[in-house]
């Protein structure tokens, strides 16, 4: 990963939404969801939207309180676990939607807010939802067996 | 840094969605569910037809019964939404193999399931199909003639969530393609309109629900309820049961004199049909005022407080998906709309019960706005 690489989300197996600054996360194949606050949902935002790593370091940087280098390196470590988490792609796609060209977007007002390094809260608890186990034979009958944990 | 709230687990062999998605319907899953139908043609043959007919979501479904060795276990709590017999919007056939003597004919696929049993190839923009674990039976709908077929091979092995909450599958999928979306969620209202409460097993909701149905509260549901958006976020009734958990019945003496499977509380949570109980506060629905995410604080008194959209969504949107085959994408879109326009509170549940249905009957009054 260098500074000029993009990401997109991992669709169709992740949804997204993000509402007033809020994101949700679901990963419709693992059964994981996700929460992200703040500079996390900003951070998301910008990463769906194809903004180059790079770029989103400057934005963030542009629009919070907070050392280059600090910020560089929480956005690096969410990155990182959202590519573990299977959330998002490196992109090959050369087209650059508009709103993601120019790193400074408008700020919150005039005055910058402390850089809180982002969060990704992760739950598991609907795996046991996903209850058949694709992995084993069927069973007699032709079914399939039901997961063990 | 990333928090944990429950256990990791090892992430499965799982496949990806794209596997249930819009494949082009090459004939074999029509085909197939022809030959499902035409065996409960063989059925109701062979054991005569009872129908039923519910209005859900604002639709008159029809259950047509080979035989009527199901009719008490499917019917129970769906009774309270019956209908006139007119033309249905949606048929459901039905069929068991142990008292009409007619099989399931060979499924054509081998051993290819997805983790919610969704039958691989046999998934398409018109065909649904999933194996139901739960009853071990199987479950289509052919969305092209609003039909659909379930077959299960013994009805004595259909456990008692089931019949809580019978035809769910097939319910979701059909409500999907025609504005409405079943979410896990229970409902209960006064005449200002009602809320949603929303979060997995054991967070409440039924606790919640039941203390509001106890205080002459309006009530749809304490598990999953139908609701749609358009022209303004209501929610209907659809399954007048409620499911206890064995410890608390005590807390609701009134309740514990219609427990349906009392002799088996050993194992199971306590199947209590409404009906019976207080059918006078059973509603078919209201128009939704809000969500409300409950938690339990274990302190005595109960409190409402603002919360965000995206702390409801979290709470409606994978219990919702999850617990449905095929649950995705267009659930999830459904469900982010509906929390953008409806107010969150996270409800924080005390001891005195009392205080519960006070608290949300307050709100929507708007008198603790």
């Amino acid at each position: 990963m260098n500074a000029d690489t993009r990401f997109r989300v991992n669709s169709p197996d992740v949804t997204h939404e993000i509402i007033d600054g809020e994101g949700v996360i679901i990963n419709l194949v693992t059964g994981n969801y996700y929460s992200l606050q703040a500079e996390g949902a900003e951070i998301w935002s910008l990463l769906a939207n194809s903004t180059a790593v790079g770029a989103v370091v400057e934005q963030m940087t542009h629009s919070y309180e907070g050392t280059h280098s600090t910020i560089r390196d929480s956005v690096l470590q969410l990155v990182s676990q959202l590519q573990q988490e299977q959330l998002i792609m490196v992109s090959d796609e050369l087209r650059v939607p508009a709103a993601a060209q120019s790193p400074h977007r408008q700020t919150n007002g005039n005055r910058k807010r402390p850089f809180q390094a982002p969060v990704l809260h992760k739950f598991t608890d609907m795996q046991e939802l996903l209850i058949l186990d694709p992995i084993h034979e069927v069973d007699a009958a032709g079914w399939p067996h039901k997961k063990t944990s | 840094m990333t928090s944990s709230h429950t256990r990791p687990l090892p992430i499965m062999n799982a496949r990806s969605t794209d596997v249930l998605a819009s494949v082009a319907d090459d004939g074999r899953p029509l085909a197939f569910f022809d030959e499902m139908h035409q065996s409960f043609r063989l059925a109701a043959a062979s054991a005569g037809t009872v129908d039923r007919f519910y209005r859900l979501g604002g639709y008159v479904v029809r259950l047509c019964f080979a035989g009527d060795a199901l009719v008490p276990v499917l019917s129970a709590a769906l009774s309270h939404m019956a209908a006139a017999a007119v033309e249905p919007d949606l048929t459901i056939c039905i069929w068991d193999s142990a008292s009409t003597g007619v099989r399931m004919p060979p499924t054509p696929w081998q051993q290819h399931y997805a983790v919610r049993g969704e039958v691989e190839g046999y998934n398409t923009d018109r065909v649904y199909t999933v194996y139901e674990h739960e009853s071990r039976g199987l479950s289509m709908l052919d969305n092209g003639r609003n039909l659909a077929v379930l077959w299960v091979a013994e009805p004595e092995k259909i456990p008692y969530w089931v019949k809580g909450s019978p035809l769910r599958t097939i319910l979701h999928w059909w409500m999907g393609g025609h504005g409405r979306q079943l979410v896990h969620s229970a409902a209960v209202g006064t005449g200002d309109g009602g809320v949603l409460i929303t979060g997995k097993s054991g967070s409440g909701k039924s606790t919640t629900a039941l203390a509001c149905l106890e205080s002459g509260m309006l009530y749809a549901g304490d598990d999953y309820v139908i609701v749609s958006t358009d022209p303004l976020p209501h929610a209907f009734s659809l399954y007048n049961t409620a499911k206890l958990v064995p410890q608390r019945v005590d807390t609701f003496p009134r309740l514990a004199a219609y427990i349906d499977n009392a002799d088996r509380l050993e194992d199971e949570k306590a199947l209590i049909f409404i009906k019976g109980t207080h059918a006078i506060h059973l509603s078919p629905g209201f128009p939704l005022k809000a969500v409300l995410v409950p938690r339990v604080n274990g302190k005595r008194d109960t409190i409402i407080r603002k919360a965000s959209p995206a702390v409801s969504l979290a709470a409606l949107a994978p219990s919702t998906i999850f617990a449905h085959p095929r649950g995705g994408e267009a659930e999830f879109r459904f469900l982010a709309r509906l929390v953008k326009r409806l107010p969150a509170y996270v409800i924080e549940c005390g001891t005195d019960l009392a205080q519960i249905p006070k608290a949300i009957t307050d709100l929507l009054s708007g008198s603790n706005a």
